[in-house]
C-alpha cells in the first residue's frame, strides 16, 4: 500500500496550497443582508465605490478621474464627512475593459456593499455596469457620454455632457459655415457606437449629410486605411470621434495623409493628451466641450465662473498639473451625489429619487437639472466652441 | 481490492466513475472539504481569488489533458472559453433559453469549433496544432469584437446570476459552491480518462506512436477527441465566466487568457490533472498578489503587472522545474521515503506510477524537459531490477515448452494465402530501395525473410505495416488492401509486429505494455473511459496481459518499469505484447538479435507451437541459420530485388543467393556459408 | 485608383516591417528549430530604447546605433540565458518557453515606459505626392531598412561559406562544424541576426505606427506569418509573403473593414497550414529519412 501513501501527495499539496491562502479570514461571502444590494443602516462609513478606466486605453480619463475623486474625498472627510458620517471611497480599476467593470461592480456591490457607485470613464464599460447595478438597485453615476447609458435607466444617471447635443453643436456650428457633407471616423467602441445614425439623424434637420463612416479602436496607432478613405470621400468637413490618445493619433494621420478637410471633433479630446498625441496636427480642429479648459477666457458673468476656478486651483494644488474635463465629470459625480446623500441618507430608493431632484446644481461641465425621465441633466449650453491652437484650447470667438 | 487480491497480487484494475484507489478518494475528499469550509473563512478578496480559480481550474484540465495525453499545446484555449461564454450568454440573452440549454450550449459550440480546427491540424504531428490554435484565438477575438450579433466591443450583457432551486446565486459564496461540484466531476472525468484504455494508450502513443499504432491505436482519431474534450472543458468554464462576470465581452478571448491557462499547466505539472487545479489558483493568486506588490516596488507602475511574475515563472519553471508542481511534491515525497531507506520499495512504486492516481502523462513531445524530470530516479530503479533478476534468475531459466500458450486467430485454413504482396516498391528519390517484390504467405507458416545489409528487408517490412507507404504495389491482407495505410489498420485486422530496435512503452510497466496489446480487442472509448464505464472489460485485458506475461516466465518483472528491464527480457516482452493482440499475422523484425543462445532457443520453440497453433510468421532476420532452422519458407532480397523465394532446402542451393551473400563481403558470405552447411 | 495606390503604398511599408521580422524568425528556426515568440519585442524594445535615448538629448543617428547594438545583444543574452539552457529544444517547448520571454520583456517594458504608445522622431526627409497618392518619407525609410538590412541578411546567408553552412546547421550540424562554428556558435550568430533586424524594423516604424510595449506580439505573430508562408525556410519567400502580408492587410482594413484587419494573417496561416504545411516553398533536400 505503499503506492496509496505517495498518491496522496499531490492532492494533500493542492489541499495545503489552499489551506494556507485562506487562513485568518472572517467575513462573511453570503451577501449582505437585503440581498446583496447597498447598505441601507445609518450607521458606520458611506460607501461610495468608483469603477474607472485607470489603465488601458481609457487612461487618459479615468487617472484625473480618480485623482479628482481622491481629492474631493479627503475634502469632505476633513469637513466632517457626511452629517457627521465619515465617507470611505473605494476605488476599483476596470482596466479599460467591459468585463473588468462588470467584476469590479459585483465586488463593490456584493462584497463592499457600497450606498453609490461613480463610473465608469467609457461608455463601453458604463453599459456593461448598467444590468448590475439596475438589478442589485444602487443608485449609479456615470463619468461616460454616450446617452444609451441613461437610456430608460432607473438607477443610472451620468455627468459627461450627451453626444446628442455636442453633435448639435458641431453640426450647428457647420452648417454657418455653409457645409452639407460630412464624413465620419468613429471610435469603434461603446463611445463611437450609434454616433454615425445620430449624424444622420440630426444632420437631416440641417441639410448635412453623411457620406462616409470608418471606424477606429481606441488601441490602434496605424490610421492609414481610415484617413485614405476619408481623404476619398466627398465631405466639406471631417468628424473624427474618439477619445485621447487614439483621437490625437488619428488627427496626425489626418494631416499626413493629406486629407485637408476642416476637423470637428468630439469632447472626448478635451484635455492636454490630445496635443501630445497629435502634435502639429492639431491646429485648428474645432470641438465642443465644457468650460474648463478655457476658464481662463469666460467672462466674469459666467455662471459657472467660480466653481471651476476653484475646482482648477485645488486640483493643481494637489497634483501640479490642470485638470482635463474628465476630471470635471467626476467633480459633478462626486458632487451630486454627495448632495444627495446629505438630503437623502442611504437608503437606495431615497438616495435615487434626491439625485434625481437635482436642481440647478452649478458644476464643472454645466448647470445640472435632474429628473425622473432626464438623468443626464445637461443642455447644449453646457458646451461652448473651442479650437486647438498653440498647443491648448481657445474659446472659439463665434 | 480485495476482488482483485488473486494468488498472484498483482493486477490493479483502478476503475468505476468514482476513484476507486484510496489516494484520490482522500484526495477529493480533501478537495471537497475545502470548498466547503472556504467560503466561511475566506475573506472577499481571496473568495473573489477562489471563485475565478475555479472557474479557470476547468480550461486549465482540458488544456492538460491535451498537454499530457495528446502531446499537443493548445495557445487558443481561450478561444474556446470565449466561445462557451458568448454561446451560453447569447442563448440567455437573445434566445432567453433555460440556463441548463444555454451551458450545454456553450460547451457544445466550443467542441464544435474544436472539431473544425482539429480535424486538419492534428494529421500533422508537431507544433501545428499550436500555430493553428493561436490563430484561431486571435481571429476569435476580433470576430467577437467586429460582429453586430456578439455586441461587438461592448460584448452581451444583462442575463443575469442563475438561480439553483430558486435559491439565486448571487453572491461569490454560493457561487463558489455552484461551479465546485463541476471542478470535481471534471476532475474525476480527467482521472478517469488518463486511466482508461483511450487514456492508456495515448500516453503509448507518447511513448512510440509506430509500436502504439501496430498495436491497433488510432493516434489521430483519438488526438481528435481529446483535442474536442479539451475544448469542451473550456466551454463550460466559460460558461460560468459569463454568468460570474454577467458580461461576456471580447476580453475574454484575448491572448493573454490563454498564456494564463498555459501557465497553470504549466506551474501545475504537464499533463497532470491535479496539478491543474493547483495551478489554476497559484497563477489567480500570483495574479492578485502582484497587481498589489509591484505597484507597491515600483511606483506609478500600471497596467497589467503581473505579466512580469508570469514570464519569470513561465521561463524558471521551464528551465528548472520541468515537471512543475508535481514533481516537487514527488521529489519531496522520495527524499522522505529516501530516508525510511526502502529503496526496492520506491522501485516498484515508481513502476506502479503509470497512469496511477495522479493522472499524470510523461510526454515525449516535451521530450527534454520530461526525460530530465525523470533521471534522478533511474539509478536506485536499476538496482533494485538488478537484484530483481538475481532473485528470479531460476524462473528465467526454465522452458516454455510446458506453458499455455496465448490465444492467436487463425481466420484462414493453414496454407490458404494470408498476405499477399504485389509489385512492392519504395523509391527515395532516385534510390530504389525495394524493387517489385511479389510474394504469398500462407497461413499457418513461418516465413523468413533474409538478405545481406542494405537489401531492403526492413524496408519491405514497414511497407507491410503500413509504417511507410510504398512508392507502388499493393499489401493484401486477408484480402484487404492496406498499403500506405496506417499502422493500425493492418492491426485491428490482426497484423502486428515487433521492432529490431525496441519500442517499448517505457511511461509504463511491463504489464502495461503487455496490456496495450490487447487493444484491438477492447471497445471502451473515451466516453466510457471517463464515466469508469470499462471495469469489466479493463480487468478482463489486464488478467490476460497478466496471464501471458505469467507463461511468458515475465510474471515477476510485471510491475516494474518497461525499461529497466536487461535487452533480451525486453524483447520477450514485446513479443508478449504482439502475442497479446490475438494476432493471425505476426511480423517479428530480427527477432533473435540481442538474445543469448539459451534464450534464442527458447524463442525459437516457442514460435514453432505457435506456428503449430495455427499463427502466422514472418520473420526478418540477420541470422541465417536460425532462418533456415525454424521457416517453412524462405524469401531473399538482394538489393531491393526478390532473388529467391522457396523452402529452405532450394533456396540454400540457390546460385543466386550464394552470389548475393558472396558479393556483399567475401569473408562473411563464406563463413556464413560454412554455417549452412554445417546445419544441414 | 489614387486610394488603391495609396493602400498599396500603406500595404508594402507595413509589410517592410513584418519582411524583416520574418527574417529574423527564419534565422533562429534554420539553426535551431525555435519559434521565438519575442522577436516582436525585439522591435518594440528597440523603438522604445531609441525613443529615451533621443528625448534624453541624444542626435537621432546615434539613438537608433545605441538600440540597434543593445537589441542585438539582449537577444544574444536570451540565448545564452534561456534557450540554449534546455537541451533537446523541441519546437513545441521552444513557443511555450519564447512565450515566457514575450512576456518577461513586455512586462520589462511596460514598467519602464509605461502603457503609453510612443513615437519616434520621423528620419529626415520629406514627404511626397505621387499624382495625390502621399508616399511619407518614413514609408520609403521602412522599405530602404528592408532593402539593406534585409538583402545584407540574404547575402550572407547565400553566398558566404559561413552562412551557407548556418542555414543549412539545424539539419546537418556537420556543415556548421566543417567551416569553424560550432553548434553554440552558430546559435549565437542567429539570434544575434534576428535581434538586429528585430530592432531594424522596431525603429523605422516607430515614427509612423509607434512604440508600445504590448506591441511586439502581434508583429512579431505576422511576421511569423510570413515565415510561414516562406516554409520557414526560404528568406526570399517570407519577404514576398510579408509585403503580400501588408498589402493585403491594407486592402482590408480600406475596403472591409479595418476591424478585420488584424484577422487577415491568422486566416492566411491556418489557410496554409491546412493546405500546405510546409509552406508555399518546397526545400531543397526535403527528404526525410
Amino acid at each position: 500500500m505503499h503506492r496509496a501513501h505517495r498518491r496522496l501527495l499531490i492532492p494533500a499539496a493542492v489541499a495545503a496550497s489552499i489551506a494556507l491562502a485562506f487562513t485568518g479570514c472572517t467575513a462573511s461571502n453570503f451577501g449582505g443582508d437585503n440581498g446583496g444590494g447597498g447598505d441601507a443602516t445609518e450607521e458606520g462609513p458611506i460607501k461610495i465605490g468608483a469603477v474607472l478606466d485607470i489603465t488601458g486605453v481609457g487612461a487618459n480619463l479615468g487617472v484625473p478621474e480618480q485623482n479628482t475623486l481622491n481629492m474631493l474625498a479627503e475634502q469632505l472627510n476633513e469637513e466632517g464627512g457626511i452629517n457627521g458620517r465619515e465617507v470611505e471611497l473605494i476605488i476599483e480599476d476596470n482596466q479599460s475593459t467591459e468585463d473588468g467593470a462588470a467584476r469590479a461592480t459585483t465586488q463593490l456591490i456584493e462584497n463592499d456593499e457600497v450606498d453609490l457607485i461613480i463610473g465608469a470613464s467609457r461608455t463601453g464599460p458604463s453599459l456593461a455596469m448598467r444590468p448590475l447595478v439596475e438589478a442589485a438597485q444602487v443608485p449609479t453615476i456615470s463619468v461616460a457620454a454616450n446617452a444609451a447609458i441613461v437610456d430608460g435607466s432607473e438607477w443610472v444617471f451620468k455627468t459627461a455632457q450627451n453626444d446628442v447635443v455636442v453633435i448639435e453643436r458641431i453640426l450647428d456650428h457647420a452648417e454657418e459655415q455653409g457645409y452639407t457633407k460630412v464624413a465620419l471616423a468613429r471610435d469603434a467602441t461603446g463611445f463611437g457606437e450609434g454616433i454615425a445614425e445620430l449624424i444622420t439623424e440630426l444632420g437631416a434637420e440641417r441639410g448635412i449629410t453623411l457620406t462616409a463612416t470608418e471606424a477606429f479602436e481606441p488601441s490602434a496607432t496605424d490610421f492609414t486605411a481610415q484617413m485614405t478613405n476619408l481623404r476619398a470621400a466627398d465631405a466639406d468637413f471631417v468628424i473624427i470621434w474618439g477619445i485621447t490618445p487614439s483621437a490625437g493619433l488619428a488627427q496626425a494621420a489626418y494631416v499626413q495623409i493629406g486629407v485637408g478637410k476642416p476637423v470637428y471633433q468630439s469632447h472626448g479630446v478635451a484635455n492636454d493628451a490630445f496635443f501630445e498625441a497629435a502634435g502639429d496636427a492639431a491646429e485648428g480642429v474645432i470641438a465642443p466641450m465644457g468650460r474648463l479648459l478655457v476658464a481662463d477666457q469666460l467672462g466674469d458673468d459666467d455662471p459657472q465662473k467660480e466653481v471651476i476656478d476653484r475646482f482648477i486651483a485645488d486640483y493643481t494644488e494637489a497634483y501640479d498639473t490642470p485638470p482635463s474635463s474628465f476630471a470635471g465629470h467626476a467633480y459633478d459625480a462626486w458632487k451630486i451625489g454627495v448632495a444627495a446623500i446629505e438630503e437623502a441618507g442611504t437608503d437606495p430608493e431615497a438616495l435615487r429619487d434626491a439625485i434625481e431632484a437635482t436642481s440647478d446644481f452649478v458644476g464643472i461641465s454645466g448647470v445640472f437639472t435632474m429628473t425622473p425621465e432626464n438623468h443626464s441633466g445637461l443642455t447644449a449650453d453646457a458646451l461652448i466652441m473651442a479650437i486647438a491652437e498653440g498647443g491648448r484650447w481657445n474659446l472659439l470667438e463665434e | 481490492m480485495t476482488l482483485l487480491d488473486t494468488t498472484e497480487g498483482a493486477i490493479r484494475s483502478k476503475t468505476g466513475f468514482w476513484p476507486n484507489n484510496r489516494a484520490t478518494i482522500i484526495g477529493v475528499a480533501v478537495l471537497i472539504v475545502i470548498i466547503l469550509i472556504v467560503p466561511f473563512t475566506a475573506s472577499s478578496s481571496m473568495m473573489n481569488i477562489a471563485v475565478f480559480s475555479m472557474i479557470f481550474a476547468l480550461p486549465a484540465i482540458g488544456l492538460s489533458l491535451l498537454m499530457g495525453l495528446a502531446g499537443q499545446v493548445s495557445l487558443g484555449q481561450a478561444a474556446f472559453f470565449a466561445i462557451g461564454a458568448y454561446t451560453h450568454a447569447i442563448l440567455l440573452q437573445k434566445f432567453e433559453m433555460p440556463g441548463v440549454v444555454a451551458a450545454i450550449g456553450g460547451g457544445v459550440a466550443a467542441m464544435l469549433a474544436a472539431l473544425l480546427v482539429g480535424l486538419p491540424m492534428l494529421r500533422p504531428r508537431g507544433h501545428y496544432l499550436a500555430l493553428a490554435t493561436l490563430g484561431l484565438g486571435f481571429i476569435v477575438m476580433i470576430a467577437v469584437r467586429e460582429w453586430e450579433f456578439t455586441g461587438r466591443t461592448t460584448g452581451i450583457y444583462g442575463f443575469g446570476r442563475p438561480e439553483v432551486f430558486g435559491i439565486p446565486i448571487d453572491n461569490n459564496g454560493l457561487f463558489f459552491w455552484f461551479v465546485a461540484p463541476f471542478v470535481i466531476i471534471g476532475l474525476v472525468l480527467a482521472l478517469n480518462l488518463t486511466r482508461s484504455r483511450a487514456g492508456r494508450a495515448l500516453s503509448a502513443v507518447n511513448d512510440s506512436e509506430l509500436a502504439a499504432e501496430s498495436v491497433g491505436v488510432n493516434t489521430y482519431s483519438l488526438r481528435v477527441k481529446v483535442f474536442t474534450l479539451s475544448a469542451g472543458f473550456a466551454g463550460l468554464g466559460g460558461v460560468f465566466y459569463a454568468y460570474q462576470v454577467q458580461i461576456v465581452s471580447p476580453q475574454v478571448a484575448e491572448f493573454h487568457v490563454s498564456v494564463e491557462l498555459l501557465l497553470m499547466v504549466v506551474i501545475g505539472g504537464l499533463g497532470s490533472v491535479w496539478g491543474a487545479i493547483a495551478g489554476a489558483f497559484i497563477v489567480e493568486l500570483l495574479s492578485e498578489g502582484l497587481r498589489d506588490l509591484i505597484p507597491a516596488i515600483i511606483p506609478g507602475a500600471t497596467g497589467e503587472v503581473q505579466l512580469i511574475g508570469y514570464g519569470i515563472v513561465l521561463i524558471l519553471v521551464i528551465l528548472l522545474l520541468p515537471g512543475g508542481l508535481v514533481q516537487v511534491v514527488r521529489t519531496v515525497w522520495a527524499a522522505i521515503r529516501g530516508r525510511a531507506g526502502r529503496r526496492a520499495d520506491a522501485a516498484a512504486a515508481r513502476a506502479a506510477a503509470a497512469a496511477d492516481a495522479t493522472g499524470d502523462v510523461p510526454t515525449r513531445a516535451f521530450g527534454g524537459l520530461r526525460a530530465r524530470a525523470g533521471d534522478a530516479d533511474a539509478d536506485a530503479d536499476a538496482d533494485a531490477v538488478i537484484e530483481a533478476d538475481a532473485a528470479t534468475n531460476a524462473a528465467r531459466t526454465a522452458d516454455l515448452d510446458d506453458v499455455a500458450l496465448p490465444t492467436v486467430s487463425t481466420p484462414v485454413p493453414v496454407g490458404e494465402p494470408i498476405l499477399e504482396v504485389r509489385g512492392l516498391t519504395k523509391r527515395y528519390g532516385g534510390v530504389v530501395a525495394v524493387d517489385d517484390v511479389t510474394f504469398t504467405v500462407p497461413a499457418g507458416r513461418i516465413m523468413g525473410l533474409i538478405g545481406p545489409n542494405g537489401a531492403g528487408k526492413t524496408t519491405c517490412f514497414n511497407m507491410i505495416t503500413g509504417a511507410i507507404s510504398p512508392t507502388s504495389g499493393t499489401v493484401s491482407f486477408l484480402g484487404e488492401e492496406i498499403q500506405g495505410r496506417k499502422p493500425h489498420v493492418g492491426a485491428v485486422r490482426g497484423l502486428t509486429r515487433t521492432f529490431q530496435n525496441l519500442q517499448v512503452f517505457s511511461s509504463t510497466d511491463v504489464e502495461g505494455n503487455v496490456y496495450m496489446g490487447r487493444y484491438r480487442k477492447g471497445r471502451a472509448g473515451i466516453l466510457r473511459g471517463m464515466l469508469g464505464l470499462q471495469g469489466r472489460e479493463q480487468y478482463a485485458h489486464e488478467r490476460v496481459a497478466h496471464d501471458i506475461l505469467a507463461a511468458m516466465r515475465l510474471g515477476d518483472v510485471a510491475s516494474l518499469p518497461a525499461g529497466d528491464l536487461p535487452f533480451g527480457r525486453q524483447r520477450m516482452m514485446e513479443v508478449c505484447r504482439a502475442l497479446a493482440l490475438e494476432p493471425a499475422l505476426l511480423l517479428l523484425d530480427e527477432p533473435m538479435a540481442g538474445l543469448s543462445g539459451h534464450e534464442r532457443e527458447m524463442l525459437a520453440a516457442l514460435l514453432r507451437r505457435l506456428r503449430d497453433a495455427g499463427l502466422t510468421i514472418v520473420l526478418v532476420e540477420h541470422d541465417v541459420a536460425q532462418v533456415m532452422a525454424l521457416a517453412d519458407t524462405v524469401a531473399v532480397l538482394d538489393e531491393g530485388v526478390l532473388i529467391a523465394h522457396g523452402d529452405p532446402e532450394s533456396v540454400r542451393n540457390d546460385p543466386a543467393v550464394i552470389v548475393a551473400y558472396l558479393g556483399t563481403d567475401a569473408e562473411e558470405a563464406k563463413a556464413e556459408l560454412e554455417e549452412l552447411e554445417e546445419h544441414a | 485608383m489614387t486610394d488603391f495606390l495609396q493602400l498599396t503604398a500603406a500595404g508594402l511599408s507595413q509589410g517592410s516591417v513584418y519582411a524583416l521580422l520574418a527574417v529574423g524568425l527564419i534565422a533562429t528556426y534554420t539553426v535551431r528549430h525555435v519559434v521565438n515568440i519575442a522577436q516582436g519585442d525585439y522591435a518594440t524594445l528597440a523603438g522604445l530604447g531609441s525613443i529615451s535615448l533621443v528625448s534624453a538629448g541624444l542626435p537621432l543617428p546615434v539613438a537608433i546605433l545605441i538600440a540597434l547594438v543593445t537589441v542585438t545583444l539582449a537577444s544574444v543574452i536570451i540565448e545564452r540565458l534561456v534557450i540554449s539552457r534546455v537541451k533537446n529544444l523541441t519546437t513545441l517547448v521552444s513557443i511555450i518557453l519564447t512565450l515566457g520571454v514575450s512576456t518577461l520583456l513586455q512586462a520589462i517594458m511596460l514598467l519602464t515606459w509605461g502603457a503609453e504608445a510612443r513615437r519616434l522622431p520621423a528620419f529626415p526627409g520629406s514627404d511626397l505626392n505621387l499624382g495625390g497618392v502621399s508616399i511619407r518619407s518614413q514609408e520609403l525609410w521602412m522599405l530602404g531598412a528592408l532593402v539593406v538590412v534585409g538583402g545584407g541578411v540574404l547575402l550572407f546567408y547565400e553566398k558566404t561559406r559561413w552562412g551557407k553552412a548556418l542555414r543549412a546547421s539545424a539539419e546537418q550540424p556537420v556543415a556548421a562544424r566543417i567551416v569553424g562554428i560550432s553548434p553554440a556558435a552558430a546559435s549565437i550568430i542567429a539570434f544575434a541576426i534576428a535581434g538586429f533586424v528585430g530592432a531594424a524594423a522596431g525603429v523605422v516604424s516607430s515614427p509612423i505606427y509607434l512604440s508600445i510595449w504590448s506591441g511586439g506580439l502581434l508583429l512579431g505573430l505576422k511576421g511569423f506569418v510570413a515565415a510561414v508562408l516562406g516554409g520557414l525556410y526560404s528568406f526570399r519567400a517570407a519577404i514576398v509573403g510579408a509585403l503580400l502580408l501588408g498589402v493585403l492587410e491594407s486592402y482590408v482594413a480600406g475596403y472591409v473593414a479595418s476591424g478585420w484587419k488584424d484577422a487577415v494573417a491568422f486566416f492566411i496561416l491556418i489557410i496554409v497550414l491546412i493546405i500546405r504545411p510546409a509552406g508555399l516553398v518546397l526545400r531543397p533536400n526535403a527528404v526525410r529519412v
